[in-house]
């Protein structure tokens, strides 16, 4: 997954947590360095206190021998294999706890010269780790060097307790941070969510633009996107209305020529008109083609079908004035289809204009909602279609009748629209006795924006 | 019957108009939607020819300005576009019936007849009074049986009379309705063809209401 492609929230949750963690183990690195040196400073002083009360108890007997005046093993030097030991090196001048035992410990030469004790970790006697405190002092004309000890554990213990408590408070502190970081992406990111679901309700046509009440970050991107949605439709309306123009450019000539044509003795054979109705075909069909291409997308489309087939059925009740014509609807009145008002329109034009023309007086419009889908059926009590007509009557350019006016487009083009929209066209036997037309769209369900 | 032609293309106008002609209608023409709602609002038509495409006032609305001036001439709407969307738009604003560029005169001329034949009432495209018979959808009057040959002018004022059989037309509106708006008219001239239509279906059949009109009855004196 590239950076770039990630989430936001995700990118910031995962860079925090490696920063917090980061920060912390280094904190834990120093604290527990620190401790380190304040327990071992503390069993330091102690050790070098009895270097010094040893160091005070020892005289030169008189064969120059060192011995000691007192006794100096105070607790616990005085428990047997405790750790805590003491030793003048090369004598037999050591603590009580050390028994028949002796502290050999490997002597650094060179560092015995400092002024004060030298730490060594060293194996005890009995095996047990050990820390040792070891220093050469004068004692009158003689010199010993002494060397004290305390068990490893002494240090470890207190030590492994402190960081154990300080691990615990660390991670609860990375956790604790964590868990803000996170409540604050996501309380800082919430409008971008908002915007999210803004986007699709502009996409799903509930909103005509991304509304600009944004937070100043963001309210640059979603200028930007307006303009941009503004832009688009002032495309699709020129687009329109480049359309219409030519259509009007192109066909009021063409009306003009035929016209002409029509004159006696002006086109003897036919061959004229024909050629012109050609023309008049294919502007035609292309005209429908550029119309669907300037639509302005499915996803964003929702339009109720009742008041379009009311207007549909008073358009037709004026057109087929002459016929008398009972024209039923039964329609829910919140049925709305994701798809184009105008290529609704197209569709149920062409399909109700068939209707109307072939009925003997009976056109009937029902709708059912299978699903996701409307089912919207156009039925006649006209002549219908025999079963071998049923599928030619959806090839372009084709007529079943040459007799009634009509372009042969109607039926095609009402399928390739529905097909656009991810709907189909189905002919069958109306129980009206003529043709049943069904049309199958998307439905579209609003829930419903602010 | 008198024809309201609003088209903004002269060449198309100039045919559609001499189509017309020759088949009795009288024809105004106005080249813009400005011209067409003033003619429209102004004058006395039977129908009117609308195309939608027009310059300085669209079509559709034109037609909402006449039918809120309280207009009810019948109007067939002329539209370039095959889009129901528009033709849909156009009977919403008023409009009675449609034909899409290009399309036929005689398909027009039928359209009107329809048009006018229906905004008088009736149902029936053959209309009988007494022993005279029009025939609205073909444009064609018939005197017992036989075709009855009638000058533009004569078949203008008897088909006016026959459309609203029986009852009183008034002399202006007979006038306005048998000639263009850009016809010269003597005053006379209306009495000169009630005299000559009289001599060719018979004295009775067309009443002098003194002062107001004529009346086509069957009811002979």
């Amino acid at each position: 997954m590239k950076a770039g492609h990630a989430s936001l929230s995700r990118r910031l949750l995962f860079g925090a947590a490696i920063f917090i963690t980061l920060a912390l183990v280094v904190a834990g690195g120093f604290i527990g360095f620190a401790l380190r040196r304040f327990i071992t400073g503390q069993i330091d002083q102690r050790l070098d206190s009895q270097i010094l009360s040893v160091a005070s108890a020892i005289e030169t007997g008189p064969g120059g021998q060192p011995r000691m005046t007192r006794d100096v093993d105070g607790p616990p030097f005085n428990r047997p294999e405790s750790g805590w030991y003491w030793q003048v090196l090369d004598t037999n001048l050591k603590s009580r706890s050390l028994g028949a035992e002796n502290l050999a410990p490997d002597l650094k030469k060179e560092r015995l010269d400092e002024p004060r004790p030298f730490p060594s970790d060293q194996t005890g006697p009995y095996d047990e780790p050990l820390h040792l405190r070891i220093q050469r002092r004068h004692v009158g004309p003689s010199t010993v060097t002494i060397a004290v000890s305390a068990p490893r554990a002494a240090l470890n213990g207190p030590l492994r307790e402190a960081m154990t408590t300080l691990a615990i408070s660390l991670g609860a502190l990375g956790f604790a941070l964590l868990l803000a970081i996170f409540l604050q992406v996501r309380l800082g990111l919430r409008p971008l969510r908002r915007l999210r679901s803004d986007l699709a309700d502009v996409a799903a046509g509930r909103l005509e633009r991304v509304p600009a009440e944004q937070p100043e970050e963001i309210r640059p991107v979603v200028a930007e996107m307006n303009t941009l949605l503004d832009q688009n439709a002032e495309g699709l309306a020129r687009a329109r209305r480049h359309v219409a123009n030519l259509a009007h450019g192109l066909k009021t000539p063409l009306t003009t020529l035929s016209l002409a044509l029509a004159e006696p003795g002006r086109d003897q054979d036919g061959s004229l008109r024909k050629l012109a109705t050609l023309m008049d075909r294919r502007i035609r069909h292309h005209l429908g083609r550029a119309k669907a291409a300037a639509q302005d997308g499915p996803a964003r489309a929702h339009t109720k079908v009742l008041r379009h087939i009311a207007d549909f059925g008073e358009a037709f009740e004026k057109i087929y004035a002459g016929k008398d014509v009972k024209f039923d609807m039964d329609v829910p009145a919140e049925l709305t289809v994701a798809c184009e008002a105008q290529d609704l329109d197209e569709m149920l034009g062409n399909l109700l204009d068939n209707a109307f023309k072939w009925s003997r007086g009976n056109v009937k419009v029902s709708a059912l909602e299978p699903g996701a889908d409307a089912v919207i059926g156009i039925e006649d009590d006209g002549p219908g279609l025999s079963d071998g007509e049923l599928p030619e009557a959806m090839l372009p350019g084709h007529r079943l009748d040459e007799s009634v006016p009509g372009y042969g487009f109607g039926l095609p083009i009402t399928r390739e629209l529905a097909e656009l929209y991810g709907g189909s066209l189905s002919l069958s036997r109306s129980a009206l006795g003529g043709l049943k037309a069904e049309l199958r769209l998307p439905r579209r369900t609003l829930n419903h924006a602010p | 019957m008198r024809v309201l032609l609003v088209e903004d293309d002269r060449d198309l106008a100039d045919r559609v108009a001499q189509a017309l002609r020759a088949e009795n209608f009288a024809v105004d023409i106005a080249a813009n939607g400005e011209d067409g709602q003033h003619l429209g609002e102004t004058e006395a038509y039977d129908v009117a020819v609308l195309d939608l495409g027009l310059p300085k006032i669209e079509g559709t609305a034109v037609l909402r300005a006449w039918r809120a001036a309280g207009r009810s001439l019948p109007v067939l709407i002329l539209t370039a576009r095959d889009g129901w969307s528009e033709k849909v738009e156009g009977f919403k604003a008023g409009a009675d019936d449609y034909l899409i560029k290009p399309f036929r005169v005689e398909e027009l001329v039928m359209r009107l007849r329809a048009l006018v034949r229906r905004a008088a009432g009736h149902a029936e495209p053959r209309i009988h009074c007494g022993k005279l018979m029009f025939d609205s959808q073909v444009g064609t009057f018939e005197l017992n049986g036989l075709p009855l040959r009638l000058t533009a002018l004569e078949w203008r004022v008897l088909s006016c009379l026959a459309l609203r059989k029986e009852v009183v037309v008034e002399r202006g509106d007979l006038l306005e309705r048998a000639y263009q708006g850009d016809a010269e008219v003597d005053s006379n001239s209306l009495e000169v063809i009630i005299g000559r239509l009289r001599r060719k279906i018979g004295h009775g059949m067309i009443e002098t209401a003194r002062g107001r009109g004529y009346r086509l009855t069957a009811a002979e004196a």
